[in-house]
């Protein structure tokens, strides 16, 4: 009896597969695949790698200059990173075709420049970062490309400087 | 050993093992997943083993635990050449969340340390990020590894634009 | 407050405990360790269920290392905590197990991971690996999260931990197993060993890599099919901790994917339980009608896990007219296949045959072992946190909490089926009462060393966070998986019974293991041993 009812409902159902490859995924438009940095956008400041549950995301600096790694081995694909992204430079894409033969295609860079103190040559930041700063909150140019102990010198002196003309000896 | 040949061999009849070292069950049920009628992987001829003997190819997911590992290595070692792995998941790939604590070896490419310490050799591995991974990326995954399907990552590095 | 709890602390106090904080839906009280025993007793006797216990190094704040024991009092909504604190020099508290069973496993993994000695029972290594140093405890506050002490690498292992075999299984796999002791065909004893999905989650949570905010995505991934109950109650212990308030709307949406969840999870099971009893058709078909849900809960989440929403104070993702639509089509849909499925499922009568009277699970024992979720209903216990200790928005809605008496496999398996009806009815209330507003605070503050308890009724039962709060980041924070509280059950499920059930029994608390699970079956008479497969998986809730 019940063979007779479960045919009845396998009949009626239909065949249901999802003939993927061949036929397209079953992907809703809500799901997160993997993200893409866009390094024209990417100002290298690091928000992401410090929100990134997973360390997915990191930012260190090498011979090259700061680089922006993304392993999407290690990805847990929440998008957190797409939403603190300063620079709206990261978007949460619909891939999920990630498969890789090696370890090594799983990575993708972002290099950045990096300012380096006009005084002492310490590195500071990555230039884009600098820029972005500079265009939102302008400060004066002799401050841009000093690092943060040459600038903090160069302040006090200056003060020091300003006040010694003001209350100088009478 | 003639990869191309073994690989070959198994285009229309995959054996499938599925090993777990330690993972949060996501990726396990999604392995499920594509067997049951939305996806079914019967499709390619691929079929769940319950031994590594008799596998062709094992579904390996979870960072690999500490408790894990002893069983983890054996179980492996019982597979019959070519060693065919694909690897699921974040944690499987790059060791996910928790890829640096006590309790985990931090995923396959530490293990792939300790299988060469050990002798095993492994033949071919195929890395399917994702977290979970969709039954649809296992699929792909399968593909890529039998050489039916593209590779598309590609290592990138971008050198931002100077002002 | 009510009147009947002061009168019950008013007791606790004259057996020797002090009162160090009074909450709502909380107790704390500081309890020396020469009165816990007749605290635990006194409290277990009045019906209180031993939720679990923490151990926690507290030598930075308060000079000591501590056990926390949480009991839930169900009928009052209200937890008892008792915390007991001993020195480092004499870390020793002496064990409750006589008078509440349920504590047996959360007093060793205490040991294990916090080096207090539990006196006065046989003690074994639980959660940490066999080849782990002595002497070493995670959770320590000089641990670093990342040591990784040397290994001791056995090529050779012991014949019981050997390469399962075994015929085809579509099922979970997950690397847990069971040694049972038969006298022929009788199972005599049950011994677990488990624990290899040990990840250092509460060590990794407490680690400077994570934030509060982190954590949620942290949680999830405890569990891949109940990870938005882990989550939630993550989310739900810091808010309650730090007293934020969540948008009414943001609770309403929480419930609705909790339930969601509770769908795919009963589904998964059924299909495995069928297939445990040999029936695939009806495994595919439960997995058919589950993919539907799998879609939905993709279309509300982003991720077919559920997994990425919870936030603290609200969730990141709002529902639309859209999104409300696709819910209720889901569910019609789903339920018009699912009581089509299971009417002819309960009418093939080798499954009737086969779930009936095995695995029986009396109340008594059910009751002594503090078990939850629906192995407890099926054993004639009314226990449901979402109505003992209600959250988020399960005031709002009218459901039915199904109970059975039988204690057998089969009411487990009606108990789920009665409750995959009432929370499709769930969802379509929530849906219909959802609130406008927005779905998650704007700034929020955790003040640090602030204590809370949250419990969710996980698809496999109750869910229990304990959190301690911390600067930045928690203190420490306990997380207590339904099956952790079950799998002590099985002992007296199996005890007594025949061997060809165990595998059906075994699954039938939906536990944390599955295919490659062997039972190793130990024979008393010929002292000989072979390796039984548990055909097929189950769902998992490891921790």
């Amino acid at each position: 009896m019940s063979l007779v009812k479960i045919l009845e409902i396998a009949l009626r159902t239909g065949r249901v597969t999802r003939r993927y490859p061949v036929e397209e995924p079953l992907l809703t438009p809500e799901f997160r695949g993997s993200i893409e940095v866009d390094p024209s956008k990417c100002w290298g400041c690091g928000a992401c790698t410090k929100v990134c549950p997973s360390n997915a995301l990191t930012l260190t600096p090498s011979g090259k200059g700061l680089v922006l790694e993304y392993f999407v081995g290690r990805c847990v694909f929440c998008g957190m990173c797409a939403e603190v992204c300063p620079a709206k430079a990261i978007t949460v894409t619909k891939k999920f075709e990630l498969a890789s033969k090696n370890l090594r295609d799983l990575r993708s860079r972002v290099v950045h420049e990096v300012l380096r103190c006009s005084v002492c040559g310490a590195p500071i930041t990555a230039e884009a970062e600098v820029r972005a700063v500079v265009k939102v909150s302008p400060i004066t140019e002799e401050y841009v490309a000093l690092c943060p102990r040459c600038r903090k010198e160069r302040f006090t002196k200056s003060v020091a400087l300003r006040i010694g003309a003001s209350s100088g000896p009478s | 050993m003639d990869l191309a040949k073994a690989l070959k061999a198994i285009r229309r009849s995959i054996w499938v093992y599925h090993l777990n070292s330690g993972s949060c069950n996501a990726c396990d049920i999604e392995v499920l997943d594509a067997l049951t009628p939305y996806f079914d992987v019967e499709r390619f001829g691929i079929k769940l083993v319950g031994s590594p003997r008799h596998a062709d190819v094992v579904l390996f997911t979870g960072p690999v635990t500490r408790e894990s590992l002893p069983k983890v290595v054996r179980a492996l070692k019982a597979m019959p050449r070519p060693r065919l792995l694909l690897v699921l998941g974040s944690c499987g790939v790059g060791g996910g969340i928790w890829w640096d604590t006590y309790a985990t070896i931090g995923g396959f490419s530490k293990l792939e340390e300790i299988l060469r310490e050990q002798g095993v050799e492994v033949d071919r591995v195929v890395y399917v990020p994702g977290c979970p991974v969709r039954p649809e990326a296992i699929i792909y995954g399968i593909l890529v590894l039998l050489g039916l399907a593209e590779q598309k990552v590609r290592e990138v590095e971008v050198h931002a634009p100077g002002g | 407050m009510t009147e009947s709890v002061s009168k019950l602390i008013e007791e606790l106090k004259r057996l020797g405990g002090r009162v160090e904080e009074v909450k709502d839906r909380e107790v704390y009280l500081v309890v020396g360790r020469d009165n816990l025993r007749s605290l635990a007793k006194a409290l277990y006797s009045t019906g209180a269920y031993l939720k679990t216990c923490a151990g926690v190094d507290e030598r930075q704040v308060q000079g000591v290392l501590s056990i926390y024991y949480i009991f839930g009092l169900d009928e009052l909504g209200v937890d008892v905590v008792l915390r007991v604190p001993v020195t480092e020099d004499d870390a020793k508290i002496p064990t409750i197990v006589l008078e509440v069973p349920a504590a047996d496993w959360c007093e060793l993994e205490a040991r294990d991971m916090v080096g207090v000695e539990i006196t006065g029972r046989p003690v074994r290594r639980l959660v940490l690996p066999e080849d782990w140093p002595e002497g070493i405890h995670p959770l320590r506050k000089d641990f670093d999260y990342s040591a990784r002490p040397p290994r001791r690498f056995r090529s050779e292992l012991p014949e019981e931990v050997g390469v399962p075999l075994g015929p085809y299984h579509p099922a979970l796999h997950e690397p847990e197993y069971f040694e049972l002791y038969v006298d022929g065909e009788k199972v005599v004893d049950v011994v677990y060993r488990g624990f290899h999905v040990h990840r250092g989650i509460e060590k990794l949570a407490e680690s400077p890599r994570f934030t509060y905010k982190q954590i949620p995505f942290l949680a999830e991934r405890i569990c891949g099919i109940c990870g938005f109950v882990h989550s939630s109650c993550y989310v739900m212990a810091v808010e309650r901790a730090a007293g934020i308030e969540v948008p009414e709307r943001a609770e309403f949406i929480r419930s609705i994917v909790l339930e969601v969840e509770r769908l795919h999870s009963h589904l998964l099971w059924l299909g495995v339980a069928a297939h445990l009893l040999g029936y695939d058709v009806g495994f595919m078909h439960a997995w058919r009608i589950r993919e539907h849900v799998m879609v939905l809960a993709e279309y509300l989440t982003g991720s077919r896990k559920t997994y990425g929403i919870n936030i603290i104070g609200g969730v990141r993702r709002d529902l639309n007219v859209d999104k409300l639509d696709r819910i209720l089509k889901t569910l019609a849909k789903v339920r018009e296949e699912f009581v089509k499925l299971v009417e002819v499922m309960l009418s093939v009568p080798q499954i009737k045959l086969r779930a009936s009277g095995t695995g029986i699970l009396s109340r008594s024992e059910a009751r002594a072992l503090s078990v939850v979720g629906p192995v407890a209903r099926a054993s004639g216990l009314y226990r449901d946190i979402r109505k003992d200790y209600p959250y988020f928005a399960y005031r709002e809605v009218s459901f039915k909490v199904p109970l059975y008496t039988e204690g057998d496999n089969l009411a487990r398996v009606l108990v789920r089926v009665e409750e995959v009806l009432e929370s499709i009815e769930i969802i379509k209330q929530l849906v219909d009462k959802l609130p406008g507003g927005p779905v998650a605070v704007e700034s929020w503050d955790v003040p640090p060393y602030r204590r809370a308890v949250a419990a969710i009724e996980a698809p496999r039962g109750e869910d229990v966070h304990f959190i301690i709060t911390g600067v930045g980041k928690p203190y420490r924070w306990r997380v207590r998986a339904p099956t952790y509280q079950n799998i002590p059950a099985l002992r007296a499920m199996l005890r007594g019974a025949s061997l060809a059930d165990a595998p059906l029994t075994i699954a039938s608390i939906d536990p944390c293991f599955s295919c490659t699970d062997r039972l190793v079956v130990y024979d008393l008479r010929t002292g000989s041993r072979r390796v039984l497969r548990i055909a097929g998986g189950v769902s998992a809730c490891p921790l």
